[in-house]
């Protein structure tokens, strides 16, 4: 299954690199730099998806104290971190040449920067404690307190002025986004979630192994 | 319309391949690693 969900990555992150540089026009504005956002948008999804993930590992542990969710939440929260990397590096590459800066204290920026540390620091956490049971059950708590930062980082482009743009997707209103730049970043994130899961399931399968030895 | 930029398209891109290929390879290694254990533990014994 793990293989499997590995070649499905492949072919489609091919997929989205075609759909990304040969189906989707260059953008009328931003030309082709605009081409980040096949990067940008689907690492940032992943993201949420990874901490939505942690949220769910780590309730679901302290209700239950079975190990398998303990490490359902570490896993993803290591790919949670590994994806808001990426959201960040991209979105600051793109941010040069669009806003003539490669960072500013934006709210968008600094609440995403917030959310990159606080899971850094949920890892860390990890690393720091040695017994299984304490491990699990700290880190649930902050799994789940830090879980709060994601809606702060997805509506901090309404709640205050940010120099980042609103939501094109995810809210509240029909997508402005051509149809085949649409397209090409639904490829796109269809690929970064398929290549999530096999990341997710080979880091699942070597927690458990870890528990074992 | 602004100047095609593809260098920093490149790099996007590039960086991202780096550190996801690199996990990759962590993954791969930690994984071998750990099953080799218990098959060195049966040899030994």
């Amino acid at each position: 299954m793990t293989r499997v969900l590995g070649w499905l990555a492949v072919l489609g992150l091919l997929a989205g690199l075609a759909a990304g540089f040969g189906y989707a026009p260059s953008e009328a504005v931003q030309g082709n730099v605009q081409r980040i956002m096949y990067l940008h948008v689907p690492s940032v999804l992943t993201a949420y998806l990874a901490f939505g993930l942690v949220l769910i590992g780590s309730i679901a542990y302290l209700a239950t104290r079975r190990p398998g969710w303990d490490r359902l939440a570490g896993s993803a929260g290591e790919l949670g971190v590994l994806f808001t990397g990426i959201t960040i590096v991209s979105g600051s590459i793109w941010g040069k040449p669009t806003w003539g800066t490669w960072w500013t204290w934006d709210a968008r920026l600094t609440s995403t920067a917030v959310l990159f540390c606080v899971y850094v620091g949920y890892l860390l956490l990890r690393s720091l404690i040695e017994d299984p049971d304490a491990r699990a059950r700290y880190a649930a708590v902050v799994g789940i307190l830090g879980a709060v930062n994601i809606p702060i980082v997805h509506f901090s482009v309404k709640w205050w002025r940010a120099l980042h743009q609103p939501s094109t997707i995810l809210g509240p209103e029909p997508s402005p986004i051509d149809p085949a730049i649409g397209l090409a970043l639904f490829v796109n994130w269809i690929a970064f979630t398929l290549l999530f899961a096999y990341f997710l399931s080979r880091r699942m399968e070597i927690a458990r192994l870890e528990g074992e030895t | 319309m602004m100047p095609a930029n593809w260098g920093y398209v490149i790099a996007a891109y590039g960086i991202a391949a780096v550190a996801l290929f690199g996990y990759w390879r962590r993954l791969a290694r930690r994984a071998r690693a750990l099953t080799a254990r218990p098959a060195a533990k049966a040899r030994a014994a």
